[in-house]
């Protein structure tokens, strides 16, 4: 007996919803879900619209009024470290009539702005988003026969703020959420957010972004870090530090955490974790802490949707010091190896998907992270 | 070498990021402006094409070699001396592909971020204008 069954496109079988038990032949969403431009859409406001997304890192804005932004789905926001110290996150819309107000400013490339001032009409904002200034013409009604000056009512501050996005930290990474009420960040990270917090994460500064584009959906590559089942045919320099089988692929509420044990011989001291082992947090949506066991540092990736059959993986590598040395851009030339494996698999996996032979794929035993990555889609579809 | 070449045996507009050394290879000049848009929106890096495959007449040719000025470039583009395979230039008044200004510009040693700001510049003296969106015509 086969462990389960495939469901072709052939004209008998209908698909069914994802499966609870991971032994059903019915244990992968279906396959349309990857190639639909509809989902795509949908996803922006049942996925991205919902769940806490990383934003992005605090140390790229250390100084009152560095901000940075970022487009989540169609929303794009102003992350920005206020007077406080505390870092806060707005919709990049003006409270007059709506214009964007700030330009695309990547983490990456941070700006640092004393007020928030929309160039359309130059209403500004201080950095808690409330409003401080209009200019005359907001004030007084010259230009209008009929209305008198005093007539014109006072700008409320507060009703005519920046439009909060709720944000929250685990250590240095910066999460939004644009529920109107949604659950805690700690809720959604569950153990996660001790974990990371018990490492001294914030003491590491961005020193490389790398960004590529991938022809594939968000979710298939979201699946193919999760899984090892593919590591021993496609990255076979990587595997040979790993003694795979002593590994452990450990599965919670939204996140995951594949452990990779690492050979007794393996010189790993570098790493920033106790265990003698790589570790790769996976934390629903679409977006994971790498920590190699090999460097002193980590690196994040962003599984950031284009559109149904693209995404841009966001790779981002943190060191103490920002300035990369002989080993430390091997390093990374080695997690790039290692992508562009995945890529070409996660590539053809789509040319697969998008064929339309194949109407409900089928997950095996150990791919209980993948398994996990399904059900959350699925269930944030139905909500 | 930039990553990414399996993808790019033969498509005719290739364009690649310097800083991240990745690809993207498209058979649209277009999707490489969209392409530069999305990198550049997190990454702040500009991007250089490194392969257009375009066949313009002698004309055009001359045109651009005449100049770096991107309102003659586009001028001598729009005249309908020129069609290229992939991206198909209508007609005058649609106006020409914004990448197929990027990619002749682009054997004047322009990057991308370089032509897109020297459009917008010459768009806000009047010169150039979108008869569609991200079509550009001379006036
Ligand atoms: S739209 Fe921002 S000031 Fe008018
Ligand atoms: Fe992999
Ligand atoms: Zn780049």
């Amino acid at each position: 007996m086969p462990y389960s069954m495939t469901r072709w496109n052939n004209g008998l079988d209908e698909v069914e919803q994802v499966s609870a038990d991971i032994t059903d032949e019915t244990n992968a969403l279906p396959a349309r879900y990857f190639t639909d431009p509809s989902v795509h859409e949908m996803e922006k406001e049942k996925v991205f619209g919902r769940y806490w997304v990383y934003a992005g890192h605090a140390n790229c804005i250390p100084e009152a009024g560095d901000y940075f932004t970022r487009t989540i789905g169609d929303r794009e926001i102003i992350v920005l470290r206020n007077h406080d110290g505390d870092i806060q996150a707005f919709y990049n819309v003006c409270a007059h009539r709506g214009s964007a107000i700030v330009e695309e400013t990547p983490m990456t490339d941070p700006d640092n702005a004393r007020r928030i001032q929309c160039p359309y009409h130059l209403w500004t904002y201080d950095l808690d988003g409330d409003l401080a200034s209009t200019p005359r013409s907001f004030e007084e009604a010259r230009l209008n026969p009929d209305l008198e000056d005093e007539d014109v009512p006072d700008l409320d501050a507060d009703s005519n703020s920046l439009m909060d996005v709720h944000s929250d930290r685990i250590g240095p990474f910066v999460f939004v959420n644009f529920a109107a009420d949604p659950m805690p960040l700690a809720e959604q990270a569950g153990k996660l957010k001790s974990e990371l917090e018990s490492l001294p994460l914030a003491e590491y500064e961005l020193a490389q972004r790398i960004v590529s584009e991938v022809e594939c959906n968000w979710k298939v590559f979201g699946g193919n870090y999760s899984e090892c089942d593919h590591c021993q045919a496609n990255h076979q320099d990587w595997v040979t530090d790993l003694e795979l089988l002593d590994s452990e692929l450990e599965v919670n509420d939204y996140h995951w955490v594949l452990h990779y044990k690492h050979r007794e011989d393996v010189d790993d001291e570098m790493r920033i974790h106790d265990e003698h082992e790589a570790q790769f947090h996976y934390f629903w949506p679409n977006f994971t802490v790498n920590m190699y066991g090999t460097a002193d540092g980590y690196g994040t990736y962003i599984i950031d949707p284009i559109d149904e059959e693209r995404f841009q993986l966001v790779a981002d590598y943190y060191f103490k010091d920002p300035e990369l040395t002989d080993e430390e851009e091997q390093f990374i030339r080695t997690s790039r190896q290692l992508q562009e494996e995945d890529f070409e698999l996660v590539e053809r996996q789509q040319r697969g998907l998008k064929s339309g032979a194949i109407a409900q794929a089928q997950l095996g035993p150990n791919e209980h992270t993948v398994h996990k990555l399904h059900r959350l889609a699925q269930a944030a579809y139905e909500v | 070498m930039p990553y990414r070449t399996h993808h790019s045996r033969s498509a005719p507009f290739v364009a690649t990021c310097p800083d991240c050394e990745i690809e993207r290879s498209s058979d649209s000049a277009t999707e490489l402006v969209a392409f530069y848009r999305r990198h550049h929106r997190h990454t702040g890096h500009d991007i250089v094409v490194t392969r257009a495959d375009l066949e313009f007449s002698a004309a055009v040719t001359a045109a651009l070699d005449a100049s770096d000025d991107v309102a003659a470039v586009v001028d001598g583009l729009d005249a309908r001396y020129g069609v290229d395979k992939h991206d198909s230039i209508e007609s005058g008044t649609d106006g020409v592909p914004i990448g197929i200004v990027v990619a002749a510009m682009s054997e004047r040693g322009f990057t991308v971020g370089e032509t897109l700001e020297a459009i917008a510049g010459v768009r806000m003296t009047g010169a150039l204008y979108e008869p569609r969106d991200d079509h550009l015509a001379a006036f």
